[in-house]
């Protein structure tokens, strides 16, 4: 089963696309970790039960995640002749009627969210073709959360068993890899990524090309590719959707990487909090090695090329280049100072290319499409799509990837669908720990690299948390900064001793403890701990201070003038009360309280002992006329 | 070689050098604490901040791990260094209260006090600056390794493995030595020297075979001694002042210089 060109490729692609699409039914449950922690798991489980139990001659699959995770567990309905459909929030007790359905010749209607008719996943010339029947169900295409995207990178997430290899070189994989090996060299592919513009999606941003010419023109017979797979922004989950549902084409990725710089090895370092992630990968990297895609002489040529998985340990600064090298050599991970940079020397002091999964997972198709159509996509700056992960108080939750250049406005209301339960969005929070908060003033930025850095934020790893009038901006930034000074490694005192003091302070703001003095105190630290601190993480931990400090000041100032939380949220600054008016005397508040605060009699106003409220919001939550409010 | 401009004038460099040691020699006054000419420049310490007008990244970058290179523009005390410098000694007094020598030092750059008093340093002592000088001299220069940074954050320190006495510490004392704070004590008790920062890791002294006096512990010696191949035996039992003794009665005992 060894490749050796592309017509071995093209074998097996023809071969594995009847597997892929049978002439038979096939269910492919989307089993991804957002999938898995909303019940997939059991509906796989019950789906081939019943099944055999029926002895029906239906396939069930397993495949990745299609991105919505508002509307997990998602299953996939293949039927020969009918577009690809998809159905979603399938529970277990939903498995016995859709199996029922599909004996009886029908379709489970009720269950289907969309339809997909036709798919490109960008490295064949020709685009997969479905069925054309069903009219009245809506293309996925028109469903507001998929319509603006771009899925280049998330091409086959959601499509294919990512636990099998011919699946992906079903849908074009490894045609890329073959293409390289046979019609170009190093140099030829380095001057193609570097024509097309990509930029490392780690955060950073940096010419992935010109990276690479870096590393390849430092002298050395060994040299590295580092897939750096430790993500770490909370609330950021892109590169772990991108290795659990389609693992082979970050391997892909990085065997065009290695060939192009001239490294024998490359070494993914993932985050040990991932494990079905690492388990995908070294399942795709034994079959890679099998199909003769990795080892020696790979698909008959003369270069050697092997991939290993280092796991992490639980430290976000070990998402740091310099400090992600020195734990792949057995030290603790703290960051080293740069220049020298990785690509002049890097692990074990030899020339090393650190790219992040995203950016291994977009060459393929850079190689396929070529420099110029991928430069077509994005704006001036910052060529391809990005994807991101739009999280928070947003109606659409989910992995969403747009090209460059779209705003933030259709980010959050045509794709989010807006704010939940009909609230206002106040701000939307980019890049993690590292970012900022932007308010809804400048939604109409252009989300790239610089329009992001323009706002006061970054684009980080891709991260976006939208929040809404019951999010209170010195809290999050007083959590962002918990995050940070936890991570920080301690090697400079600027961030080990700067944002403790700064969070120290914010948790005085929270509790009504501040001083005014000490906004500008918090600028003026933040200044000393951006500018002196030795790595990324110091540099920009300050950012969620500084922007909301420059956006939200009047949080800030309500927090410490008034002694108020004018979200509702700091606890030793709000209080629970009752409006007389509006409340019916119900009493499904005095059941929901924990300490018996609330006090009335049936179908007469109702009041709140704020001696015994301890402000657990319970009450709020359960009062269904908004008679129960903060301040 | 080449020349570069440092607040305004130019100085002649040679490649490969950082910056660091060429405003030392050129007499620049900056203050330092992690940089010591026997080992790799490590950048930790953040004092020796410069900002640079010209060159591959502008703004304030640290001295010593910036190389030298064609078209190298630096200024030494803009106000934003100036700042900068003040508030990161405002921290080091509060890491280090009990050390005269980083009292001297901040007192140097005009900061008295520290607003950052609070800060809870009983995990590392109220003398250590976490430079790492001492661990960077006992891996790089000794190559013993027997104390290194360990935990994260504000959670830092130098230390032992396990935080107890060290069974690869050969009681050299060159972290002492190194030491930029202080921080760093070794007492002799009987015929024993103790390390007592690391734990009370106590290590038998040698006396000398001339003055009788103690001058090194048995495990340095052992260490020491496996090093020098040209080395008379019955010199390498005495004290370096007792060597010295012998050196002035008669030259040809100096090691050659191979």
């Amino acid at each position: 089963m060894k490749i050796g060109t592309l017509s071995d490729v093209q074998k097996i692609k023809q071969k594995a696309l009847q597997e892929l699409f049978p002439k038979k039914i096939k269910l492919s449950v989307g089993l991804g970790s957002c999938g898995i922690a909303a019940g997939a798991d059991a509906v796989y489980d019950a789906l081939k039960k019943e099944v055999k139990k029926k002895k029906l001659d239906i396939q069930i699959a397993k495949t990745g995640c299609l991105g919505f995770c508002g509307e997990e567990p998602m299953v996939n309905l293949y039927k020969p002749g009918f577009p690809l459909l998809v159905l979603h929030r399938v529970t277990e007790k939903d498995v016995g009627n859709i199996v029922q359905v599909l004996a009886e010749g029908d379709i489970p209607q009720k269950k289907v969210f969309c339809k997909i008719e036709h798919v490109d996943n960008f490295v064949d010339s020709e685009e997969l073709q479905f069925g054309k029947k069903l009219k009245n169900v809506p293309h996925s295409h028109d469903i507001p959360f998929y319509q603006k995207q771009k899925k280049i990178v998330l091409r086959d997430c959601g499509l294919i068993d990512p636990e099998n290899i011919e699946e992906f070189i079903a849908v074009g994989g490894y045609s890329s890899l073959l293409k390289v090996l046979k019609n170009l060299s190093p140099e030829e592919v380095i001057k193609i990524v570097k024509k097309s513009g990509l930029r490392g999606r780690g955060g950073a941003g940096f010419p992935t090309g010109i990276k690479w010419e870096v590393a390849r023109n430092n002298p050395g017979d060994k040299k590295y590719v580092i897939c750096n797979a430790d993500e770490g922004d909370p609330g950021a989950y892109m590169n772990r959707n991108e290795m659990e549902s389609d693992p082979h084409m970050l391997i892909e990725g990085m065997i065009i990487g290695g060939y192009a710089i001239g490294a024998d090895e490359g070494i993914i370092y993932a985050r040990t909090e991932y494990p079905l992630a690492i388990e995908r990968v070294n399942g795709a990297l034994e079959e890679a090695k099998k199909y003769g895609l990795l080892g020696k002489n790979i698909c008959n040529s003369t270069f050697d090329f092997d991939i290993t998985i280092v796991c992490g340990a639980g430290a976000f600064v070990c998402g740091e280049e310099t400090a992600l090298i020195a734990s792949i050599e057995g030290y603790s991970g703290r960051p080293r100072p740069r220049p020298p940079f990785p690509a002049q020397k890097g692990l074990n002091g030899k020339p090393t290319v650190i790219n992040n999964v995203e950016t291994w997972c977009t060459i393929p198709v850079v190689m396929a499409k070529g420099p110029k159509w991928f430069s077509q996509v994005g704006t001036e700056g910052s060529k391809g799509t990005k994807v991101f992960s739009l999280v928070g108080t947003v109606k659409n939750v989910g992995l969403v990837e747009v090209p460059m250049g779209i705003t933030l406005k259709e980010i959050i209301y045509d794709i989010g669908g807006g704010g939940i339960q009909g609230r206002k969005v106040k701000a939307i929070q980019t890049g993690g720990p590292s970012g900022g908060c932007i308010p809804t003033a400048l939604f109409d930025l252009p989300v790239d690299y610089e329009g992001l850095q323009k706002s006061g934020s970054i684009m980080g790893s891709g991260g976006m948390v939208v929040m809404d009038e019951r999010t209170c901006m010195v809290d999050i930034t007083k959590y962002f900064l918990s995050f940070t000074e936890e991570e920080s490694c301690g090697k400079c005192i600027p961030c080990r001793r700067g944002l403790e003091y700064m969070r120290n302070i914010l948790e005085d703001i929270t509790e009504g403890k501040g001083k005014m003095s000490q906004i500008d105190e918090l600028v003026e630290i933040a200044s000393v701990v951006k500018q002196a601190s030795l790595c990324g993480l110091g540099q920009t931990a300050p950012n969620p201070v500084l922007s909301t400090i420059q956006y939200f000041r009047n949080e800030y100032e309500a927090h410490i003038r008034d002694h108020k939380c004018p979200a509702g949220v700091c606890k030793p600054l709000i209080k629970y009360f009752i409006e007389e008016e509006t409340c019916t005397g119900c009493h499904v508040c005095v059941r929901a309280c924990p300490t018996g605060a609330v006090l009335g009699e049936k179908k007469k106003a109702h009041t709140i002992d704020l001696d015994k409220c301890i402000k657990c919001g319970a009450c709020f939550d359960a009062c269904k006329f908004d008679a129960v409010r903060v301040e | 070689m080449f020349e570069i401009a440092i607040n305004g004038k130019k100085y002649k460099v040679e490649a490969g050098e950082t910056l660091l040691p060429v405003l030392l020699r050129e007499g620049f006054d900056i203050p330092y604490l992690c940089f010591h000419h026997a080992v790799s420049p490590y950048g930790s310490c953040r004092l020796c901040i410069v900002d640079v007008a010209a060159g591959a990244k502008k703004g304030v970058t640290p001295s010593c791990t910036l190389p030298v290179a064609e078209g190298l523009q630096v200024e030494t005390d803009t106000p934003e260094v100036i700042r900068i410098r003040k508030i990161l000694l405002e921290l080091y007094l509060a890491e280090a209260p009990g050390s005269t020598k980083i009292q001297q030092l901040a007192k140097k750059y005009g900061v008295e006090s520290s607003r950052f008093s609070k800060m809870d340093i009983t995990i590392k002592g109220d003398r250590c600056v976490l430079c790492g000088l001492c661990a960077r001299v006992c891996s790089e220069v000794l190559g013993v390794g027997a104390i290194n940074f360990s935990g994260r954050g504000v959670k830092t320190s130098i230390n032992t493995p396990w935080y107890d006495v060290s069974s690869s510490c050969i009681g050299c004392g060159a972290c002492a030595y190194v030491c930029p704070a202080d921080a760093i004590d070794i007492i002799t008790e009987g015929d024993e020297r103790v390390m007592k920062t690391w734990h009370n890791t106590s290590l038998k002294l040698k006396e000398c075979a001339a003055s009788l006096e103690f001058f090194a512990t048995e495990k340095g010696l052992d260490f020491i001694n496996k090093l020098l191949t040209d080395f008379p035996d019955e010199l390498k039992a005495k004290s370096p002042e007792s060597r010295k003794i012998e050196f002035a009665k008669d030259f040809s005992l100096l090691p050659k210089k191979t």
